[in-house]
């Protein structure tokens, strides 16, 4: 075999955190596909059977699923891959470094998609006169320019990498203890929070947790903005420090 | 240049339960090894420390003379193929193999003629293959990675017997083109003994034997004839076991007999037979070594 399809070890850390976001978007590219259709298709075919204005991104829906869907695939791509990364004599600390950048990168990339989508339907929108907004309770956000949409679509990469590393964190807590699901407790109130913060979205789910996730509603956005950047720092670094004492599990007969 | 072992008082803890206990262990480089132990004796805890699977809770484990533990160097370079092997068991078979391209050394060509040669579909997902095919698939991963230390933790589990005589030959004659540290543990130990240079047993946690093969295979006999005959001849030897049944008694010895000894038992109609290392081992291991 050639000898440089195999990688080098001072740098196989940085080959293999952008070969997993690559593969993983390459993974998903069908999903992603059926998603985009949806989105286009279902408001004309709304509209043709009822008639009715539409008034509602339905692009939002799709990418704000891509956040719950950033956390599903950090979790479980590390908890997957971390015995199996060792066994193939990767350390701890490499494997941490992957990650650590498989975040950025993934966020990036499903960022800029949902911000295309925003901007490919606001396009599509315009076609047929209707208006672009976000649900937002009693209030809508117009996206009524393209600067409006970009200030809106803006906030996603970011918000992907809160998700995908709350998600992380808790993928290592549950590699590392039985009961390493309960970090959900903590992890996910202040992910949401900072979430509905930075986006202005009205909280929702049962009330305690609207309250929990509502307690940060006053922030302005840069504010949201900052704290979700030493939030996002917070639970790498909790995470890394999980994974590097955690043992790699004995397998079962 | 392949890699020494050393374990310095190592002890792993899982709980209350003391896994290994104190452990010193010397293992020179370019030898296969096997590694010997009744269920529960800490085989599969000495590999994954060496693997730098686990940390130890004390003591000290070197690899090549340095610490194993986040030691990118050395890890890179030692391969523990576990029964079954580590996989994504969604991905297909080739692409597993491709994973191991993280290695330094993956030799994916030899990995792939592997795969021809033990008749592995490549284009299977991992989950939809028979333990013995997986269990190939592990084998060959752990032969390919071209490590200084490859470690096959009861990796034939479910292999048949031609499949498992093709990869005993394979590793034979990967460790003759690149020799390099192998440690075998293994419950069929009269099928690998003849590739063995030293064997480890282990009992309990703690090191019992360490011995090149020849030295355990000449160490025990078996001496068989009159009751009284055969407890005079072994008179101040190690005994392993006996058995007795009416005037005729059979004990197992762990000591070799010298000339003198030899002649004698001839003498009393007593005969001598070999100990084979499985049946030296399970006499070594057995929890009431008198066998009463």
């Amino acid at each position: 075999m050639p000898a440089d399809t195999n990688l080098k070890l001072p740098t196989r850390r940085y080959s293999i955190g952008f070969g997993v976001a690559w593969e993983a978007h390459k993974y998903f590219k069908w999903w992603f596909a059926v998603i985009i259709v949806l989105a286009m298709v279902t408001p004309p075919a709304v509209f043709q059977f009822s008639s009715t204005e539409i008034e509602v991104s339905a692009w939002e829906f799709a990418a704000y699923s891509g956040k719950i869907f950033s956390a599903i695939v950090a979790g479980t791509f590390l908890y997957t891959m971390f015995p199996n990364a060792l066994a193939q004599g990767l350390t701890r600390r490499e494997f941490a470094t992957s990650m650590g950048l498989f975040g950025p990168v993934w966020s990036l990339i499903l960022g800029a998609l949902a911000l295309a989508g925003f901007i490919l339907e606001h396009l599509w929108y315009g076609l047929f006169d209707w208006n672009q907004a976000i649900q937002r309770g009693d209030r809508d956000l117009a996206l009524d320019s393209l600067g409006a949409v970009l200030t809106h679509g803006v906030t996603y990469p970011l918000s992907y990498l809160l998700f995908f590393a709350g998600g992380a964190l808790i993928g290592a807590a549950c590699y590392r203890w039985d009961g390493g699901w309960l970090i959900l407790v903590p992890v996910a109130p202040v992910v949401f929070s900072l979430d509905f913060a930075l986006t202005r979205a009205d909280p929702w789910g049962p009330g305690w947790f609207r309250w929990l996730t509502g307690l940060s509603g006053d922030a302005s956005s840069p504010v949201a903005a900052a704290a979700m950047v030493v939030v996002i720092a917070a639970l790498a670094w909790i995470g890394r420090a999980i994974l590097l004492e955690t043992p790699v599990r004995a397998k079962k007969a | 240049m392949s890699f020494s072992v050393t374990l310095r008082d190592v002890t792993l803890k899982y709980g209350d339960t003391e896994a290994l206990s104190d452990v010193d262990l010397d293992l020179e480089a370019d030898k296969i090894y096997g590694l010997l132990g009744r269920n529960g004796a800490g085989k599969t805890t000495l590999l994954s420390l060496l693997a730098a699977f686990r940390r130890p809770t004390a003591g000290e484990v070197l690899v090549d003379g340095r610490p194993v533990w986040e030691n990118a160097e050395v890890v890179s370079r030692v391969a523990l193929v576990r029964e079954g092997g580590d996989f994504d068991d969604t991905d297909k078979v080739e692409a597993a193999m491709k994973s191991g391209e993280i290695r330094p050394d993956f030799d994916l060509d030899y990995a792939l003629e592997l795969a021809e040669k033990f008749e592995l579909p490549l284009d299977r997902k991992i989950r939809d293959l028979s333990r013995g095919k997986r269990s190939v698939l592990a084998a060959i991963c752990g032969l390919a990675a071209r490590a200084e230390l490859t470690m096959y933790d009861e990796v034939h589990l479910g292999m048949d017997a031609p499949t498992r005589d093709g990869f005993y030959k394979a590793l034979l004659a990967e460790y003759l083109e690149r020799p390099h540290t192998v440690i075998l543990s293994t419950h069929l130990i009269d099928e690998v003994a003849n590739y063995l240079e030293e064997v480890v047993i282990l009992d309990r946690g703690g090191i019992l034997r360490h011995e090149p093969i020849e030295t355990l295979q000449g160490v025990g006999a078996t001496l068989t004839g009159p009751a009284g005959a055969v407890d005079e001849v072994v008179a101040g030897l190690e005994v392993l076991a006996e058995q007795r049944l009416g005037g005729t008694k059979s004990v197992t010895v762990g000591t070799e007999l010298d000339a003198q000894s030899r002649e004698r038992a001839a003498a009393s109609g007593i005969e001598l037979g070999p100990v084979g290392l499985q049946d030296l081992f399970i006499h070594l291991t057995e929890p009431d070594r008198t066998g009463a």
